[in-house]
């Protein structure tokens, strides 16, 4: 187990490395006219355009500046912003943002598997049946529809009807319902559809006629086994959903008015904000890469059939 | 005579009425949050509303557009308007983000220090204009050296050697309230440039503490203008609270602004429908949604800005055909005569198009003379700025008709051109014949509106001289029109706007000249040029603007641009009292708050109309000399 550990993290480091790197010399393939206006072109010469680039830093070479990047990273200095919020330290703005998305998000992640993954078990225990029905319309309407649509007439409607608040202010909570539902709707469905067609499969599998024929109660064939095994390919994304919650929600930030990190990754490229883009890069790379290995983890834990450190060195 | 009396009195009436109602909060919105709270960067509105308010300069604007003492409380210009002294107020304390005292006092070496800090490469102010540091003695030669340092170029002299030299510049502290600015040539309209957040105060001992962080939060600053920061949440929210410590706190009529970031318009009108919000402003869609509702009367255009939208022609153009008709001064007519500026206009207000046209490239009420008479009213722009939407069919085909027997041989063949191909890539390719249609190439920008006029221009166009004398050819860029077309010359006609940036026409006219700063035609006239030089040359300011109102007539008779649309001017809702707070074309102490009345309920237009009408009444009494 040890020895996986350790090859996955040397994997993981390597994949990390790539990322930045990467990120790193495509934003330095950026043309520097992005970091002008039209009235900037109007009012500074080129001496003062050029003057400008190098109080940012972006006219040193590019070794400089990754060496100068990676050797803040290791002292925990992630830099400043340059474009974005001009001077304004990276991690300031990644920890003053930061906690609304996880909250928000891990607040409807526990929403999205409660509610979801009730659904899908009352949807396959009742295949074909209303349960059913009426979870694949839910399902079908949250997907097929654009979610800017439903989203925007739930925030008009409910808070007209209500009388609450249209955007999020944190002094009040009533106004944090909304969001977190709108930010759970799809998560339900996502639960719900994918039980179900586990749960399905493995209600037609052999071992479960077996036990059906034994004369084993539905309800604990449901319990302890289908149910169990369904859930095994669903627990395997669960940590990488919730460490990337952080990354927020571009569109229900947006509608609700709430300072997370929605769109911040967006903004910092578009304004071509080096020091930003390459510690989000870095951020979401390190959490992603970790959500999946812990996702490896708990599979083999709550799966027997799994061991990871077998003869070849990989699932079985 | 005594009708305008009454006028007076009605409005000055509705204020008191108004006043009567008046809240001490005011709650509006931003789309875009603010860079920082660095109050010498401010590239977008949030961030001039929150400087403009927070921190004062000398001088700023009251409601009538006039220059006003602020920290300063007088001052004098020496007769050739080269040399300008201020004298401060005194007792005047910093504050801080609790809106307490601190133990430092507003001084004349502040106003030095502000111009240290934005004259300082390192500290990234884009908005120092070359044109500002020509102005100021000294400030030049001191910029370049500390860029050619940082760049590596001059190696004999350590960076603070150089920062030592900031004593040649000329601004100083000529005592602990008098600063002094020394300018390299006469600038009668020197207080214009000084509402603008280049000119504000920083306190050097504060700054000193706080280095790298000076306006990272707003604990990393301190206060001098009517309002202090009291919560700043990014991308959240702008709470100001009103300064006790204010030396003209009696007129700060609003105590606590709250600000809230929301980028959805339709959210704000919500907001405001339900009371949360003290105005909003409305786009197109949302005028005409609110028609027949019981807000429909509440809706009111407010004033425009000194933003002029024009037209651009590529007198330079690598589309040969475009070229050849570009420069002839009959073609430039046709269009001039051809574009109905009130249908395009129809496309931001389709209910009074033509109330917010613009013919002329300096915009009204933004520069007045010693007299106090506007620049706009000058006999030879006045007569541009009344013609409206001179739109005229048969005088743009007569003169198109014209073009072609200059232009072409008469047989469709348009005179020295080759066929070739003009690789416009990513923007546009054309196979160019050298014969009839003219091909031109009409660049814009992504977006609904914008696209829609590309269309209607194209349309309008083609309808008017045929389709066999001119094709249209529509190109889109990605989101950046000088980096994809301007500077890279890919364009034979685009959309463009351009803001007014200090009280006097060469504000625009200055840079229109040949290789001027917004002439993207490169068009050249050295007629034009001299005149431009001339006026430059006065400085009684009645004389110059003389000379620049006969300049800007030549440059719009000979077509170089179109200006045809004002911009705000937009549609609103709201319970503020319009014209009780400061106005101004440029600078930032227009957004200032102070003296601004917010009423309990939404403005009627009918309210808005005779409040407008009482105003103009004042001000031409106020103003005139």
């Amino acid at each position: 187990m040890l020895s996986y550990i350790l090859k996955r993290l040397g994997q993981s480091l390597i994949t990390v490395a790539i990322v930045i790197i990467t990120v790193f010399l495509l934003l330095r393939l950026m043309p520097k006219s992005g970091y002008f206006t039209r009235e900037d072109y109007v009012n500074m010469d080129e001496s003062a355009r050029t003057a400008y680039l190098r109080s940012l830093g972006v006219m040193d070479d590019p070794v400089t500046q990754f060496v100068r990047f990676a050797g803040g990273v290791v002292r925990g200095n992630w830099g400043r912003s340059i474009s974005v919020y001009p001077k304004s330290p990276v991690m300031t703005i990644i920890k003053e943002k930061a906690p609304y998305s996880l909250w928000f998000g891990l607040a409807a992640l526990a929403i999205s598997m409660g509610l979801g993954l009730t659904m899908g078990v009352l949807m396959a225990r009742h295949k074909d049946g209303i349960f059913d029905t009426f979870g694949t319309l839910y399902v079908t309407i949250v997907r097929a529809i654009p979610s800017l649509i439903w989203l925007f007439l739930i925030q008009q409607w409910v808070t007209g009807w209500l009388g609450w608040p249209m955007v999020f202010y944190e002094d009040r909570p009533v106004s944090w319902i909304l969001p977190t539902i709108s930010l759970a709707l799809t998560g339900i469905a996502w639960y719900a559809i994918w039980l179900r067609r586990f749960m399905v499969d493995e209600e037609n599998k052999d071992y479960v006629k077996f036990a059906t024929a034994k004369g084993i109660p539905r309800t604990r064939i449901m319990r302890k086994h289908v149910l169990r095994n369904a859930l095994v390919p669903l627990i395997q994304y669960f940590p990488q959903q919730v460490l990337l919650t952080i990354a927020g929600s571009l569109l229900i930030e947006s509608i609700y008015s709430i300072p997370g990190m929605g769109g911040l990754l967006v903004n910092a490229i578009r304004q071509q904000d080096n020091p930003l883009v390459q510690a989000l890069v870095l951020l979401y790379a390190v959490l992603g890469i970790v959500g999946v290995f812990l996702g490896d983890l708990l599979m083999a834990a709550v799966d027997p059939r799994i061991k990871l450190a077998g003869a070849q060195g990989g699932q079985e | 005579m005594k009708r305008r009396y009454l006028i007076v009195a009605l409005g000055l009436a509705l204020c008191a009425l108004a006043a009567v109602g008046a809240q001490d909060r005011y709650y509006a919105t931003y789309t875009a949050e603010g860079s920082s709270l660095r109050y010498f960067y401010t590239p977008d509105t949030t961030d001039q509303r929150i400087a403009a308010n927070t921190q004062d300069g000398l001088v700023e604007q009251d409601r009538f557009g006039r220059f006003v003492p602020s920290l300063a409380e007088r001052w004098e210009a020496s007769p050739d308007s080269k040399v300008w002294t201020f004298y401060l107020r005194k007792d005047v304390p910093w504050v801080d983000s609790k809106g307490q005292k601190t133990k430092y006092e507003i001084t004349a070496d502040d106003f030095v220090e502000g111009f240290r800090y934005v004259a300082d490469p390192k500290n990234g102010i884009k908005n120092l204009s070359k044109d500002i540091r020509r102005m100021i003695v000294g400030l030049n030669d001191y910029y370049l050296d500390l860029v050619d340092f940082d760049a590596g170029k001059i190696k004999d002299k350590t960076r603070d050697q150089l920062l030592g030299n900031f004593a040649k510049v000329g601004v100083k502290a000529l005592d602990k309230y008098t600063v002094q600015y020394t300018l390299a040539r006469p600038t009668p309209y020197f207080l214009s440039f000084l509402v603008m957040e280049l000119f504000l105060p920083v306190e050097k001992e504060f700054l000193d503490s706080v280095g790298e962080n000076f306006g990272i939060s707003k604990e990393n600053l301190l206060f001098s203008g009517a309002y202090y920061i009291s919560d700043w949440q990014r991308d959240k929210q702008i709470v100001l609270k009103a300064n006790p410590l204010y030396w003209d706190a009696k007129s700060v009529t609003v105590k606590t602004v709250s600000l809230q970031k929301i980028v959805d318009p339709t959210i704000t009108l919500q907001m405001f429908q339900r009371g949360e919000l003290s105005s909003a402003t409305l786009t197109a869609e949302q005028v005409k949604a609110l028609a027949g509702t019981k807000w429909a009367d509440n809706v009111f255009m407010a004033e425009p800005s000194t933003v002029t939208y024009w037209f651009v022609q590529n007198f330079t153009s690598a589309n040969p055909e475009f070229k050849a008709f570009v420069n002839n001064l009959n073609f430039r007519k046709a269009l001039y005569y051809g574009l109905d500026r009130a249908k395009l206009n129809e496309l931001d207000d389709p209910y009074q198009p033509a109330a917010t046209l613009r013919n002329t490239v300096v915009p009204e009420q933004a520069a007045f003379d010693e007299k106090g008479k506007d620049y706009a009213d000058y006999p030879e722009v006045k007569a541009i700025r009344d013609a409206g939407n001179y739109y005229d069919k048969a005088k743009a085909q007569d003169y198109f008709r014209k073009a072609l027997a200059e232009v072409t041989d008469g047989k469709g063949t348009i005179k020295g051109v080759q066929p070739a191909t003009v690789d416009w890539k990513p923007i546009a390719e054309l196979k160019i014949d050298g014969k009839l249609p003219l091909q031109m190439v009409y660049v814009y920008l992504p977006g609904a509106t914008e696209t829609k006029r590309a269309f209607l221009f194209k349309a309008m166009l083609e309808d008017l001289f045929g389709k066999d004398n001119i094709q249209v050819t529509l190109a889109q860029v990605i989101d950046d029109i000088f980096a994809e077309a301007v500077e890279p010359r890919r364009f034979d006609m685009l959309h463009d706007n351009f803001r007014f940036g200090f009280a006097d026409p060469s504000a625009q006219l200055g840079r229109l000249v040949t290789k001027g700063a917004v002439n993207d035609g490169e068009f050249s006239d050295p007629e034009f040029d001299k005149l431009v030089d001339e006026a430059s040359q006065k400085t009684v300011l009645s004389e110059r603007f003389k000379i620049f109102s006969k300049a800007e007539a030549l440059f719009i008779d000979r077509c170089y641009v179109y200006p045809w649309r004002m911009g705000g001017a937009s549609y609103m809702l709201s319970k503020v009292v319009p014209f009780t707070y400061p106005r101004g074309g440029f600078g930032i102490t227009r957004f200032k708050y102070k003296g601004m009345i917010v009423q309990k309920d939404p403005l009627t237009s009918k309210q808005y109309e005779e409040l407008k009408k009482a105003f103009y009444e004042e001000m031409n009494k106020a103003t005139a000399k």
